[in-house]
């Protein structure tokens, strides 16, 4: 392993550059796949194997940067991209964002804040997850359903029930998103629902990708390989900003985030291009197994802050990696499945 | 994907990764550091440094706005970059991608 030791000069520490890679190569298959950053994998990986949080957070914020341009390159030529409802949703986030730090800093001066914003980020993930679960099982039973009274092959095509309540609202004016198929909506259901996801990601400290994907899906009712597309225009702009403003802090570990983008660039194409190849429901049945796992991280991580045993914080870092490595051995697993049975039926054509 | 499938790969994963402290505590390389190394200092000693780490460190320490404007232009190039040759590399692999259609 000492192989492979580099000095990281900044940080001032040794550090594995193939465990870099690997890390990088997990998060950008995610980031590709499900249109998150992948900040709540990598900054408490990095800190439990040495970095301080502070690097860690610099350090993954100029990789999520780096990882998302050919992400969302990929995605706007698979026609992934709202670029109108991402502009829309980066600006009102914004404020939502400062919202959300807002309170927080409100709490602050009350207590410990740091357990309380835990429990809510665990039963957003738990809630969030179950319901994505719930719902996936729900429409299989609808399509199977549909399938013996029509035949197979027909695909669940309706929008989620909530995302069709929220239509029927029509408080002027309204907007249309051509791209995502979606005709006039009040586009203060829109603001309203981007003002939560920010205020929801400045509460909780975290970038914010996977509250907005499950947010596009399940409110607004875009198609889901839309909504991670979109989803990482908001991720590109957060990380940029992220990038820049860390590294004038001195935060940020430049052979680090260089070495890590390595793995994550070529991790961000390859989750791309899974999209292609799975559908809706799939995208969204992994999404809703890795939030659930990584509220389980979450937990043991707030029994270590209770107990301060060292060891839960360690497996806490156990669980989320490898709920991360096992989500990307999953997604390549069914690219490759996929493609050699599409590279048949065009054989066989 | 099954279900049953998904859960029995995240399973192994987890247990996969569970055995690392344990490995990496027999060697005493950087896995196995319990507490963070880094300490916080704004300015990095360039005195056992030396080629590219004096470089980055000298400019680190002497203008945080050029190191962070290369920070910035360095991972959006090399994203670039690396992007554009795994993407020719998928290609060749029969794995190209264009306007799909959106099932769900």
């Amino acid at each position: 392993m000492n192989v492979f030791n580099i000095y990281l000069p900044v940080a001032g520490i040794e550090f594995n550059a193939i465990l870099l890679i690997s890390i990088g190569f997990c998060v950008g298959v995610l980031g590709g796949f499900f249109g998150v950053g992948g900040g709540w994998i990598v900054t408490p990986a990095l800190n439990i194997f040495g970095f301080h949080m502070a690097f860690a957070i610099g350090t993954d914020l100029s990789n999520i940067f780096g990882q998302t341009i050919g992400a969302v390159k990929k995605h706007q030529k698979m026609g992934n991209i709202d670029w109108k409802l991402g502009l829309i949703s980066i600006a009102t986030s914004i404020v939502g964002l400062e919202l959300g730090s807002d309170l927080i800093i409100a709490l602050e001066k009350a207590g410990d804040v740091g357990l309380v914003v835990r429990w809510c980020y665990m039963f957003l993930l738990w809630g969030l997850g179950s319901y994505m679960l719930h719902d996936y099982f729900d429409s299989r039973q609808k399509v199977s359903a549909t399938d013996s009274r029509n035949g197979a092959g027909e695909e669940a095509k309706q929008r989620p029930k909530l995302s069709e309540r929220l239509h029927r609202i029509s408080i002027p004016p309204m907007i249309s998103f051509p791209a995502s198929g979606i005709e006039g909506v009040s586009i203060w259901m829109i603001l309203l629902i981007f003002l939560f996801t920010g205020f929801m990601s400045g509460f909780l400290g975290v970038g914010g990708g996977f509250i907005i994907m499950p947010a596009l899906v399940y409110l607004i009712g875009l198609p889901t390989a839309v909504a991670v597309g979109t989803s990482l225009v908001t991720v590109l702009f957060s990380g940029a900003y992220g990038c820049l403003t860390y590294a004038l802090k001195g935060r940020v570990e430049i052979v680090a985030a260089v070495i890590m983008l390595i793995g994550a660039s070529i991790g961000a194409q390859v989750g791309s291009t899974a999209v292609k190849y799975v559908k809706g429901y799939g995208i969204r049945l992994l999404f809703s197994v890795m939030i659930i796992l990584a509220g389980f991280s979450v937990a043991i991580e707030q029994v270590y802050k209770i107990t301060q045993n060292q060891v839960f914080q360690t497996y806490a870092g156990v669980v989320l990696m490898g709920t991360a490595m096992s989500m990307s051995v999953i997604i390549i697993a069914t690219l490759v499945a996929d493609a050699r049975k599409e590279r048949n039926r065009a054989s066989i054509k | 994907m099954t279900f049953k499938r998904i859960a029995t790969i995240v399973i192994l994963s987890i247990t996969l990764v569970g055995a690392i402290p344990f490995i990496s505590q027999a060697e005493r390389d950087p896995l196995a550091s319990e507490k963070p190394e880094t300490a916080l200092s704004m300015k990095v000693d360039t005195k056992k440094l030396s080629g590219i780490n004096l470089f980055i460190a000298r400019m680190y320490n002497e203008d945080r706005v050029l190191y962070a404007t290369t920070v910035t232009l360095v991972m959006a190039v090399l994203g670039t970059t690396l992007a554009f040759i795994t993407d020719l590399v998928l290609k060749a692999l029969g794995l190209e991608v264009s306007k799909i259609s959106h099932r769900e």
